[in-house]
């Protein structure tokens, strides 16, 4: 195994992980908040398609990515009508939506199935640029990634060190002690919706824009769940989320290297891998520790006064 | 109240209920009607034209009814799977890995003894189908038992855990050259009679009997007693002495049985070789008609009657109007909105 | 009170949709709906009438006959991938320009093995006489609805069942894939060719020792390695297995996947070369690296098919069409290409052609050095769906 390859897999790895690491974000808040979202493979759909689509029609592909982040944010407030305002079930709302994003993009990215853009540009940082080509090729990013870990840590200081992210989290441990400290609830949990959409429709962005340059339907492929299981895998901690999702994207890199070099291990096996260690993780610190999640995480809150 | 009048406001109760049941539905029916109709307008075709292909297509000749049953029987299978744990308070989102595992080893017993006469080998397959589910939900029971993991949690991961369990028996094991993504066709023992001279086959009639057994169990017989009783208050219920962990690890067993049972039927009946992510969200979309019938028998027959229509009817569509199939989801779920919002007009009881 | 409302609004909803559904119903089932309803729709309504005989007199003849005959495609993909799916579209749709009283009703996205059932069906109801599925997984359900149409014709593309009205049509990829190979073994500068695969089927596999031996003949020390993807249109794999190839010191790329775009974008955005496939379309995807490709092109073949369905001498054949035939086209070379490549590129397609080479001749042996065609034998047509080896020089696995 060259330099070459393993440089590779850490390249590919920050390549593939990049949209799983922004959706990741967005479903760290809303679960902080109290809320498991299972519609992010519908959201991230939507926001994909329709930032391919404006990229199509405009050339633009930071055009492209803004509608996609904005779109994710208000296909997001579709759950929060129902999870927050109507009180309907989180794990069926989430499971609609994701029915939703299956069609909608379906019909808003026909036309554009198969057509070529400009791509989100690669830049070079100053001394990459001289390595032979190669090399250089590897770690040519495009903006959405050099940005994803300054958002991680924007992420971080939101939820951890501003007044709205202490209410965030007080939401999410325990709705009614947090209104009756003055908060409230329902507008909290659709500004943690709105800001998790728009992080995933930013992750859905890169992933049709800038990596696979491509629109298909269904093409997400279950990233949303991995995100649901990285956040869980990284205990509801922005930073922690980082090296999960590298870790993720990286055994998908890996498999492939190893195959290449004629080994003989199923990938289908090594991608279970990353599942069995969450499972892990939970039952190591499941009932010795106290439980890192949020303690409303997934109950609908009923409200106090209306 | 004298005796007369108190049977006659029982069964005016009774057919308000009913007629509230029916007025619900269609509202919500009309309501859904409206809003795809809109997405239809805006896409530029005629919905009046579309809404008729549905129903020509579903309920208007016999062959579409009977591809609506094909479509419904895996959906009220795994609406089973999810409605008995939730009648004790368990949330089983996993009938879709349960499902493949089932799949996975009723396979691995028609490769392996597909020379086996039907009798034998189809009770066989039926075995290891609910074996394979059993055991994936005894995981997320066990765990649950244990104090250690939220099953719904459990459950998730594992479903996307199995269908790669799936795929590396069909490429490592079951492949030969001349397949992709799928096993060997089944042998004519190894698949499951149809009726009717249509796709309709067995496990339609298993799905009858799973949902009496359902109704009946819930409603007469102690062990329904029990369910509920810790469905309602866990505390009290263990103070009862009603032995909660095992009931948890049990239940969860037997909806993995159930939901293995839709695997084997869907690779045995329907399909009649193992394809690699075979299913596109059929566990979801019996948690999700569980759910919106608040694991109602009755409830569950009809939504997934309904979502079969709907599915069954985008078939048709793409071919007269040019809408891509997928688009048929927006339908399913504007349908699944309208139920979840429980829109003001319907005095909706809670479970 | 708000009890009393609803028996009233559901009965009146309830039967609204039931006129709705059962009255224009059958009509919708009987007639055969097309995709361009504005041309039967004057001409039904108003058949008594001689206005459109003025206005179209083309129309005329259909409008008292109906289509000469109804094909129904299945594509298990979009058909505006670039790629297979597109190819098989744009080939069928020259039936109809080659024919025109041929009325061609299409499904994309149509879901593998018996989920394909009910849009064939459906295609029959709506007077489909000849279906054409082009997705490698829907021979299966295509045979078993052959048994219940014995007046239906079923033509499968790639597969190899037979029966009394079912047959199989497909390219012969395995002879330009060779011609491809020279002209990767010839760009090549590290000696190192990529090959992403979906699955290892027996297609595939067939494919890839064509390219290989292509190469070899020019290049001998050329080593070719394959990355499966285990998918026939997931993107994101693609990309990370053409960067996988790329990092492993692959220059030239090439696949067998549904779409090339992904695989080609990506090349091209690491400044490997590329050769296509499936689709002529493709080039637009690499401008700089592209060196060939190679498309299918059947329309004439389909064309001649579909005229024996409607003068009523079909017979079931095991069609397999090359190069030489003009089943199979090269693209045009790209823009980096020397000519000193082109002309033997050229040259080694005009031995293909002419038959003085013959891809798969004995001896060839497999990885392990076992002989799998043995000195003067050829690998016979029907034998190509089902190999399990590879030839010497590629790395990968075939099973």
């Amino acid at each position: 195994m060259s330099l070459l390859a393993i440089l590779g897999v850490i390249s590919s790895a920050i390549f593939s992980g990049t949209s799983l690491l922004y959706t990741t974000l967005g479903e760290t808040i809303h679960q902080r908040s109290g809320i498991v979202n299972l519609g992010l493979e519908g959201i991230m759909l939507i926001s994909a398609s329709a930032g391919f689509g404006i990229t199509v029609m405009t050339g633009s592909p930071y055009l492209g990515v803004l509608v996609a982040t904005i779109t994710g944010g208000l296909v997001n407030m579709i759950l929060g009508f129902l999870v927050v305002t109507r009180r309907a079930n989180q794990l069926a709302s989430g499971l609609a939506l994701m029915f939703f994003g299956f069609g909608l993009s379906a019909l808003i990215g026909k036309p554009f199935v198969g057509a070529k853009i400009n791509a989100l540009p690669r830049i070079s940082l100053p001394g990459i640029s001289n390595l032979p080509i190669l090399y250089a090729s590897l770690f040519e990013f495009d903006i959405l990634i050099y940005l994803v870990i300054p958002m991680a840590f924007l992420i971080w200081w939101l939820l951890f060190r501003t007044r709205w992210g202490l209410g965030l989290r007080a939401v999410g441990e325990n709705a009614d002690t947090a209104f009756a400290s003055g908060r409230n609830p329902f507008l909290i949990r659709y500004q943690a919706l709105f800001l998790g959409g728009m992080l995933a429709g930013l992750g859905a962005a890169h992933l049709s824009i800038a990596y696979t340059m491509n629109w298909s339907e269904y093409m997400t492929a279950g990233r949303g769940f991995i995100a649901v299981a990285l956040v869980i895998f990284s205990k509801w901690h922005p930073l922690r989320a980082i090296v999960g999702a590298l870790l993720f994207s990286g055994a998908v890199a890996f498999q492939l290297l190893l195959q290449s070099s004629g080994v003989q291990v199923s990938p289908f096996l090594l991608d279970t891998i990353p599942y069995i260690l969450t499972l892990l993780v939970l039952m190591a610190w499941g009932g010795t520790r106290r439980h890192a999640a949020p303690a409303s995480l997934g109950r609908v809150y009923q409200g106090g006064q209306q | 109240m004298p005796r007369k009048d108190k049977r006659q406001s029982q069964s005016n109760s009774l057919l308000r209920k009913a007629l509230d049941l029916v007025a619900r539905y269609a509202l919500m029916v009309l309501v859904v009607l409206l809003l795809f109709g809109l997405i239809l307008l805006i896409s530029g075709k005629d919905p009046i034209q579309s809404y008729k292909d549905i129903f020509s297509a579903t309920l208007g000749s016999s062959y579409g009814f009977s591809e609506v049953i094909v479509a419904m029987t895996p959906i009220l299978i795994t609406a089973l799977a999810v409605a008995l744990p939730s009648r004790t308070g368990l949330i089983n989102v996993g009938g879709e890995g349960q499902l493949y595992m089932g799949a996975c080893l009723a396979t691995w017993g028609a490769i392996t003894f597909g020379s086996l006469p039907a009798w034998v080998l189809l009770p066989l397959m039926l075995l290891l189908g609910t074996l394979g589910g059993a055991l994936w939900a005894f995981i997320p029971g066990y765990l649950k038992s244990l104090g250690l993991v939220n099953e719904t949690i459990t459950t998730l991961l594992l479903n996307s855990v199995a269908p790669k369990i799936v795929a590396f028996f069909v490429f490592g094991f079951w492949h030969s050259p001349m397949d992709t993504n799928k096993t060997p066709n089944f042998s004519s023992a190894a698949r499951l009679p149809t009726f009717f001279n249509s796709r309709i086959d067995l496990s339609f009639f298993f799905a009858l009997a799973l949902l009496a057994a359902f109704w009946y169990v819930m409603k007469y017989s102690r062990w329904g007693l029990e369910m509920r009783a810790i469905g309602g208050n866990p505390q009290a219920a263990k103070r009862n002495g009603i032995p909660l962990n095992r009931y948890w690890v049990i239940i969860m067993c037997i909806g993995g049985v159930i939901a293995g049972l839709a695997g084997m039927a869907q690779v045995s009946g329907y399909y009649g070789v193992l394809l690699v992510n075979f299913s596109r969200g059929l566990g979801f979309m019996g948690f999700l008609v569980s759910w919106l019938s608040f694991g109602d028998p009755l409830g569950i027959l009809v939504t997934s009657f309904v979502v079969s229509i709907i599915v069954t009817g985008g078939n048709l569509l793409q071919l007269t109007s040019g809408i891509p199939y997928a688009v048929i989801n927006i339908l399913l779920a504007f349908t699944l909105f309208v139920v979840l919002a429980r829109p003001v007009f319907f005095k909706r009881k809670e479970a | 009170m708000k009890i009393k409302i609803y028996p009233i609004i559901v009965i009146l909803v309830v039967t609204a949709l039931l006129l709705a559904a059962c009255q224009p119903a059958a009509p919708a089932v009987e007639e055969p709906t097309v995709e361009e309803p504005t041309v039967e729709e004057p001409a039904v309504e108003e058949p008594a009438t001689e206005e459109p005989a003025a206005e179209e007199p083309t129309v005329e003849e259909p409008a008292e006959e109906g289509p000469c005959l109804i094909i129904g495609a299945l594509h298990g993909g979009p058909i505006t991938d670039a790629g297979y799916n597109q190819a098989m579209h744009e080939n069928i749709m020259q039936i109809k320009e080659n024919i025109p009283c041929v009325e061609i009703i299409e499904a994309e996205n149509v879901p593998e093995e018996a989920g394909a059932t009910s849009t064939m069906e459906n295609m029959i109801q709506q007077g489909a006489g000849m279906i054409i599925a082009t997705a490698f997984n829907h021979q299966y359900p295509a045979l078993a609805l052959a048994e219940q149409h014995p007046d239906v014709i079923f033509e499968h593309a790639g597969g190899w069942e037979m029966s009394a009205n079912f047959a199989n049509f497909f390219g012969e990829p395995p002879d330009t894939w060779y011609i491809m190979g020279v002209a990767a073994g010839l760009m090549t500068e590290s000696n190192k060719l990529g090959f992403v695969a979906a699955f290892p089927l027996g297609w595939t596999n067939t494919f890839i020792n064509a390219y290989a031996l292509g190469a070899q003949s020019v290049n001998p020390d050329v080593e070719i390695i394959v990355a499966y993807t285990f998918g026939w249109g997931d993107s994101a794999k693609e990309a990370d297995a053409t960067n996988s190839l790329i990092n492993q010191g692959v220059d030239v790329i090439t696949m067998h996947v549904d779409s090339p775009s992904t695989v080609l974008s990506t090349a091209e955005s690491r400044g490997a070369y590329s050769i296509g496939f499936q689709s002529l379309a493709a080039q637009d995807f690499a401008p700089e690296y592209w060196i060939s490709g190679i498309g299918f092109t059947l329309g004439d073949k389909l064309t001649w098919l579909a005229s024996t369905v409607i003068d009523g001498s079909w017979e079931p054949i095991f069609l397999r069409c090359g190069i030489a035939d003009g089943c199979m086209e090269m693209g045009p070379f790209g823009p980096n290409v020397p000519q000193d490549v082109q002309d033997q590129v050229l040259q080694a397609r005009a031995d293909v052609e002419a038959g003085n080479v013959v891809v798969f001749t004995g001896p060839i042996l497999d990885q392990e050095g076992n002989v799998v065609v043995a000195e003067g034998e050829v690998l016979s047509d029907d034998l190509m769906s089902a190999v399990d080896w590879f030839v010497q020089g590629v790395t990968g696995s075939p099973k």
